[in-house]
């Protein structure tokens, strides 16, 4: 059953907490995270090159790390972003959040993208729990993929 | 059918109100900008359609993301499905009720249950603080029609002297208006729906309401609550007065066995609890020592292998990659709401969902939060399975877990002649 007072409650936590984020994120550029060596992130799904319908499931592989909600500052962890037809910005900066950066902040490790017809890349860029780029990052090659 | 709903929703407008009045203070009920492009619509549903009384509604959005409710995201919000309603207030938070549901999760798509005759179904979409975008992201008002009369289905068998049972629950008890109702079965087997089994089945609980007809499909409403996946317990809010419970086990598609396998009807007296909406929120699950609380998941979550499919034959030091639909991974030790971490189970049986997984050489833990771990087997068969848990180590309710494969572990891995 759905518990109400569970949305409620959770409603009123966000409101307290938002104001509160928004000033910490602005006060200070976080250093950036170690990734370990080694460290690679990668397409299960889809690969380079390949044909997919409108509505398709990304599949994400990571080696060598492991993965982790934002906000959770855990050694060896991140979580994961798709960069959808962009370039993955300077990688000392939080990766921005609109829709060419699809962020997976629930510590997610696949997700449902609907597309328009046509070519367009994807890449994956895993961010630590301040969404900064690892150092040096963890970046998988750009794909290219034909929505058909 | 809906005699329980009043009641809830007054509940759930009651709890809503300290909501309302805390946004008014913090100019919350801004709302959050949407492109102009953005488009929601329903996915092979259209209007005037004729549809089962249970059915899954699938959701499209393009031109914004879907993130769980709470996070703040530039053009990014959640889904609402609006049944039999009119568009609420759009500078409002949308209600919480039975006629607006939310997927504060981020789910794009939904199972619902709708009594016979006609029914209007509309989307919303949502910010983080379910407030409505400016401009309104939703989709038009569709009318879809139940047919009345589900047809009569066969019934399957039951073993004689099998029954089910409310574990720790009297006729007569009082429990408070949230209460965790835990159900137990002898003789027969719990197996999800849509399974099929011989001598097993799903649990249902039925609320303030009369046995229905025992050689139909249950109904799916307020007062007939389904445990699809299997799952043995229930966190239940029902309104302080007296209630009335019984359980009843359906067959794979939901029809009571034949004999039908029921407990008797319980009365129960609800009292209020107390607890504010706040109270309500930290999970059950940080009671450590004896019996740890589950972690509630997501109906729709599944994990899976990538690599290997089971009967593949690979080599003896292989990467076995792995898949989680609808939750999210999270180092363990991280509490989080839809997370967990994975554990896999080689050669040997499902643990008990009860308790914390067991740390051994068969039971190999990934509390760093990985999807793929490298592992070395001696050759011949051996047997996977996933299985999620959460921050303590103990699997979700209902149990996030794959199903068992086999491997067969060769030096030449998927090149090794195969014996056929």
């Amino acid at each position: 059953m759905i518990s109400q007072a569970r949305i409620a409650a959770a409603g009123l936590f966000v409101l307290m907490a938002w104001p509160g984020a928004a000033s910490q994120a602005l006060a200070q550029t976080p250093a950036r995270q170690p990734a370990p060596p080694g460290a690679q992130v990668y397409f299960h799904y889809p690969v380079d090159g390949l044909s997919v319908p409108e509505r398709f499931t990304v599949r994400i592989g990571l080696r060598g790390m492991g993965v982790a909600p934002a906000g959770v500052d855990h050694a060896r962890t991140g979580h994961h972003h798709l960069l959808i037809d962009t370039e993955p910005g300077p990688p000392d900066q939080p990766i921005p959040s609109d829709y060419n950066h699809i962020h997976l902040g629930n510590g997610q490790t696949e997700v449902v993208v609907t597309l328009p017809k046509g070519r367009h890349t994807l890449q994956l860029l895993l961010g630590d729990y301040t969404h900064t780029p690892h150092n040096p990052p963890v970046m998988s090659p750009k794909i290219t993929i034909n929505v058909r | 059918m809906l005699r329980l709903a009043p009641a809830l929703l007054l509940l759930g407008l009651a709890v809503a109100m300290p909501l309302a009045g805390a946004s008014a203070q913090e100019r919350a009920r801004q709302r959050s900008p949407a492109p102009a492009t953005a488009r929601l619509s329903f996915v092979g549903l259209a209007d005037k359609a004729q549809v089962p009384a249970r059915l899954t509604v699938r959701f499209a959005i393009t031109g914004m993301e879907v993130v769980p409710a709470g996070q703040p995201r530039r053009n990014g919000g959640h889904h609402h499905l609006l049944i039999d309603t009119e568009l609420p207030p759009l500078d409002q938070p949308i209600p919480s009720d039975f006629n607006h549901i939310h997927f504060g999760g981020g789910q794009t798509e939904a199972e619902i249950a709708l009594t016979p005759g006609k029914h209007t179904l509309q989307l919303l979409f949502a910010d983080h603080n379910h407030v409505p975008h400016d401009p309104p992201i939703m989709s038009e008002r569709i009318t879809v029609e139940v047919p009345a009369t589900p047809a009569e289905k066969p019934r399957s068998a039951a073993a004689p002297g099998a029954r089910v049972f409310f574990i720790d629950l009297q006729d007569g008890a009082t429990i408070p208006s949230h209460a965790k109702i835990r159900f137990g079965a002898e003789g027969i087997t719990v197996t999800p729906a849509g399974t099929a089994s011989p001598n097993g089945g799903h649990h249902h609980l039925l609320v303030d309401t009369e046995l229905p007809a025992l050689d139909r499909e249950i109904p799916s409403d307020f007062n007939h609550l389904h445990f699809g996946r299997g799952q043995t317990e229930a966190e239940l809010s029902l309104p302080p007065g007296e209630h009335t419970l019984q359980l009843l086990m359906g067959d794979h598609e939901h029809v009571p066995h034949d004999p039908p396998v029921m407990s008797p009807r319980i009365r129960v007296h609800v009292v209020a609890d107390g607890r504010p909406a706040a109270a309500a929120t930290p999970s059950p699950s940080h009671i450590h020592g004896a019996g740890l609380a589950r972690t509630a998941a997501p109906n729709d979550a599944a994990v899976y292998f990538i690599y290997p499919r089971d009967g593949d034959r690979i080599y003896p030091t292989s990467t076995i990659r792995f898949g989680l639909r609808n939750m999210g991974v999270a180092p363990a030790g991280v509490a989080k709401p839809n997370t967990g971490h994975h554990h896999l189970l080689v050669d040997t049986e499902t643990p008990s969902f009860d308790a914390p997984i067991p740390s051994d050489l068969n039971h190999i833990h990934l509390g760093g939060g990985q999807t793929e771990y490298k592992l070395t087997l001696p050759n011949g068969r051996h047997t996977l399975q996933l299985l999620l848990a959460d921050e303590n180590h103990v699997p979700h309710d209902p149990p996030i877990i794959s199903e068992r494969i086999t491997v067969i572990v060769a030096p030449g891995g998927p090149h090794a002649r195969r014996r056929r």
